[in-house]
């Protein structure tokens, strides 16, 4: 197949490029500016980087363009997922300036920002090799940043990552190998023939396809390893993965159940991911309860969450495929907020993460108190948050196509969701006079800025839904 | 807009609040008072004001719409005038952030009552449940009540959530309260309705779902539990008839028997409880169960006259309820205690506070003249009219026991001989008279005019009812 290749090609994936280039600036900026201006710099341009890559990116909103012969498609949708992931590159580079001590941070940063860029190829990617392109360039950077805290948490979580997110990109591959031997092509849009259906090579493939996303995705059974690794991992890598990741895998899941299948399997191919998805909707509010880390604590609230979100794709409506992308939206939000006021807490790194320091915190900071609050209280799907409104959106689509049965397994894990949630307000607010905890960390405006933004979102999205239009038709 | 500037007003005054240097908290009573105030004042001038904003169009359409129904009205009122009554007796420690969640519940629960709309229903649903689960963390006494009440309301809410939703899907549009016009069928319309109603037994509550609200109520500070017991538990019987009733009729009918059975047991429980309690906030909460069983009754019965009986009995429990926890919250002020056993003969040395008790006692035993009476009165006439007569009979065995409870918590703290060891202080200070006077005067009002309150004909609801022959 001859692909010609041409300009337009080029700046489909200019968002791409121009994160890729600000973490280049990043590194040479590093080298050159003195000692104490080093964590700003390296900071300030990746901001900036972002925010450049964020307006480049939304001039392709209207367009419904394939880039190089159909494996990074331009769109909607691609455009969605692309800004979510540079949300929660731009929160999480911020906190970068809150923890940590005096140290050169570009390297952290770029890696960041190349993080960043294999999660928004995969938000376009329209193709397997594209895909696992994406998946790869997000995972490699991970690993590396997973282990840079100079504590034994910190490799463990990286060692951990490593060997078992290669596991499920090994599965990955795998079903990626036999879907191009059931289809002879690459491209996603090749799977939807319906001579596909009698051959097992198809089913086998998708399944294992499947699985690697599913492993991504931190869904039941395969979702032990992300507790430890959020748990080790420094504060703003943790906030990155605890969206980025979700939002490349929840792209890739999404083009393939909705542009990728041939008509007839959806059904019984993707029933088991409901099934686990309910499952984890359980099993993630159940391992909440146990917690005495914020990390660990989001972990077990992602697994819940990402359960939520593949309610809205259950049965494949295009309805609820916008709001999957409207509650992942508000659950970036949500995390990096709580992230944000973290690591306002956080004198060396671990600090903000324990729950046990939030004790009398609605006392010593109420402003931090009361954004944490609100951040809690939106993962639990309280009003007047934009929690709430995606849970009753996820609901009516729910029932709306018919799987009214994981709207009640998700009324029933959000309920036992509460009491992890408001166990964090309560220790916050509860009169507790032999209190012995550090003070807060000095002001760091950056994060509250953050937090701040964070809060102002979660209030607007719920009074201004904006759920994508636009975004089911582009899918390819 | 004065309807959205009745909810954002006390909201943000709350809000406000916290901004107020905390001395001594007298600042923020005269804050918060004068707010309470002003959206009573503002609710009184404009009863049919409405606002209406367009929120969702898809997968239904919805709006940020309030606006008075004829039932919320009363209940409205009543809110705004029990919230201003309680700002003004509040004397509890750390003053000022007790009075800043008293004023966000007052315009949870406005927004709430006003909201013409299931979504912004649902959404000031679970919104009301924080300042009452702060509060019960603050300064309550035991942490398990404030995890109980919580959970326990908040699955309610979550099935409300789920009902809404699925309301919306089948109806196509959620901006339906007070209309009369509504009626959904289909299949899911069972698990709609039982939706609904979960949450609504569990927040009124009824037995056997009642676990929460004891401890709730004799753990939190009184000024609060005045406004949790009168207003707050209405909010079920509010939705039974605006939602269940207005909407699906059928349903609510076919499981009148089960309503009226959990009613009357309800009633039967609350009232035999009480008689045993040592406690006199849980007397006055196992008296809630009782008196709202009786409403649930008469929703229950689909009888119209029934239902007038169930507005005016509604705003009569609230301003009894609301006076007698003020009463023993003033009696708790003095003498540090709320247990009988340690209470007595404070009547000859507290004349005026002993007289508002007396009111108060008098009103919710059902004394006629007084607005409990009127309530109880019409209701049973048609609950009985609508052929229920062996629920009419067992009905009004807890109305005897009534007396009995209500005289026995009226003896032990006002009559006898006073106790040694308590120390007896000052009587009702002007200020306290001040807060607990318009709920008597109110008691006293509705008690020998009712009729007023059926001046907005709630007719649109029961006429669903009526039409398809409620007389058996």
């Amino acid at each position: 197949m001859n692909v010609i290749v041409t300009n337009a090609d080029y700046m489909a994936l200019a968002p791409v490029a121009v994160v890729a280039v600000t973490a280049l600036a990043v590194l040479l900026a590093d080298l050159l500016s003195r000692t104490y201006a080093q964590r700003y710099v390296a900071i300030g341009i990746g901001l900036a980087g972002l925010a450049i890559a964020s307006v480049v990116a939304a001039r392709g909103y209207g367009v419904d363009y394939a880039a190089f012969g159909g494996a990074f498609v331009l769109g909607g949708f691609s455009v969605v997922f692309e800004e979510i992931v540079i949300v929660a590159a731009l929160g999480s580079l911020v906190l970068y300036g809150a923890i940590g001590r005096e140290e050169r941070m570009g390297g952290a940063v770029a890696l960041m920002l190349w993080s960043a860029c294999g999660a928004m190829l995969m938000a376009g990617a329209a193709n397997l090799m594209m895909i696992f392109l994406g998946l790869e360039l997000l995972s490699l950077a991970l690993y590396c940043l997973c282990g840079l805290a100079d504590r034994p948490t910190s490799r463990e979580s990286a060692l951990k990552y490593l060997i078992l997110s290669s596991v499920a990109s090994g599965f990955m591959l795998y079903g990626m190998a036999l879907l191009f031997g059931a289809s002879g092509s690459v491209q996603l849009s090749a799977l939807t023939n319906a001579a596909l259906l009698s051959n097992p090579l198809f089913w086998m493939g998708s399944g294992f396809f499947l699985v690697g996303i599913a492993f991504k995705l931190s869904l039941v059974p395969f979702h032990t390893w992300s507790p430890d690794v959020y748990e080790g991992a420094p504060l703003p890598v943790t906030a990155f993965m605890s969206v980025a990741t979700k939002a490349g895998a929840l792209a890739v899941f999404g083009r393939f159940i909705y542009a990728a299948l041939p008509s007839g399997a959806a059904d019984r191919l993707l029933l088991p991911v409901w099934i686990i998805a309910a499952i984890s909707m359980i099993a993630g509010n159940v391992g909440m309860l146990a917690q005495h880390d914020l990390k660990r604590l989001l972990a077990y609230s992602g697994i819940a969450q990402v359960g939520y979100i593949l309610t809205a794709f259950a049965g494949g409506t295009a309805i609820g495929m916008r709001y999957a992308i409207y509650y992942l939206a508000a659950y970036a939000f949500m995390n990096l907020g709580a992230f944000a006021v973290a690591a306002t807490l956080s004198e060396d790194e671990e600090e903000g993460s324990r729950l046990a320091n939030y004790r009398g915190l609605g006392r010593r900071h109420p402003l931090a108190a009361a954004f944490m609050t609100i951040f809690m209280l939106a993962l639990a799907g309280f009003p007047p948050t934009a929690g709430f409104l995606g849970k009753i959106l996820i609901l009516s689509s729910s029932v709306n196509a018919g799987y009214a049965w994981m709207g009640g397994v998700l009324i029933v894990g959000t309920a036992i969701s509460l009491y992890a949630y408001a166990k964090v307000i309560r220790a916050m607010y509860a009169r507790d006079e032999n209190v012995q905890v550090s003070d807060t960390h000095p002001f760091v405006p950056l994060a509250w800025i953050s937090a701040a933004a964070c809060f102002v979102a979660l209030i607007v999205m719920t009074f201004y839904p904006l759920t994508p239009s636009n975004v089911l038709p582009l899918v390819r | 807009m004065i309807a959205l500037i009745v909810i954002l007003l006390p909201i943000a005054a709350g809000f406000a609040l916290y901004a107020v240097p905390d001395a001594h908290g007298r600042t923020s009573k005269i804050i918060g008072t004068a707010v309470a105030a002003a959206t009573l004042l503002m609710t009184a001038a404009q009863p049919h004001a409405e606002f209406s904003m367009r929120w969702l169009s898809r997968p239904f359409t919805a709006s940020l719409h309030f606006g008075a129904t004829p039932v919320s009205i009363w209940i409205v009122l009543l809110l705004a005038l029990c919230t201003t009554c309680a700002i003004l007796a509040t004397n509890v420690p750390r003053r000022r952030n007790f009075i800043a969640q008293m004023l966000l519940l007052e315009g949870a629960m406005m927004g709430l009552f006003l909201a013409r709309d299931l979504m912004a229903f649902a959404l000031f649903w679970d919104l009301m449940l924080l300042p009452v689960f702060f509060v019960l963390v603050n300064w309550g006494e035991h942490t398990a009540t404030a995890w109980r009440y919580f959970l326990y309301n908040f699955a309610g809410g979550l099935t409300l959530l789920l009902a809404t939703a699925a309301f919306g899907i089948l109806y196509g549009s959620t901006d339906v309260i007070g209309r009369a016009d509504v009626h959904i069928v289909g299949a899911w319309v069972p698990w709609i309705f039982a939706g609904f109603a979960f949450a609504f037994l569990i927040k009124t509550p009824v037995w056997p779902l009642h676990t929460w609200m004891p401890p709730t109520y004799s753990d939190m500070p009184s000024p609060m539990v005045a406004v949790v017991s009168s207003v707050q538990s209405k909010a079920g019987l509010y939705g039974l008839i605006v939602i269940g009733m207005a909407f699906m009729p059928d349903y609510l009918r076919a499981y009148s028997g089960a309503f009226i059975v959990l009613g009357v047991v309800s009633l039967l429980y609350g009232a035999f409880v009480a008689l045993t309690q040592n406690d006199a906030k849980r007397i006055v909460a196992y008296s809630s169960l009782s008196h709202l069983g009786l409403i649930v009754l008469a929703i229950a019965s689909f009888n119209p006259i029934a239902l007038k009986g169930a507005i005016v009995y509604i705003v009569a429990h609230g301003l009894f309820s609301a006076a007698l926890f003020l009463i023993i919250g003033y009696v708790e002020d003095r003498e540090g205690t709320r247990s009988l056993a340690r209470l007595g003969g404070l009547g000859a040395v507290n004349p005026r506070l002993a007289g508002a008790f007396t009111i108060a006692v008098l009103a919710a035993l059902g004394l006629p003249g007084l607005a409990g009476f009127a309530g109880e009165i019409v209701i049973l006439t048609g609950v009985f009219q609508a052929g229920y007569v062996w629920p009419t009979i067992l009905a009004l065995v807890p109305i005897v026991l009534a007396s009995a409870y209500m005289l026995r918590l009226f003896q032990d703290v006002m009559n006898g001989p006073a106790v040694e060891d308590v120390p007896v202080r000052r009587d009702l200070t002007w200020l306290e008279g001040i807060a607990i006077a318009p709920l008597l005067l109110a008691l006293v009002l509705v008690g020998v005019n009712p009729h007023a309150l059926t001046v907005f004909d709630p007719a649109p609801y029961s006429v669903a009812a009526s039409s398809q022959g409620v007389v058996r």
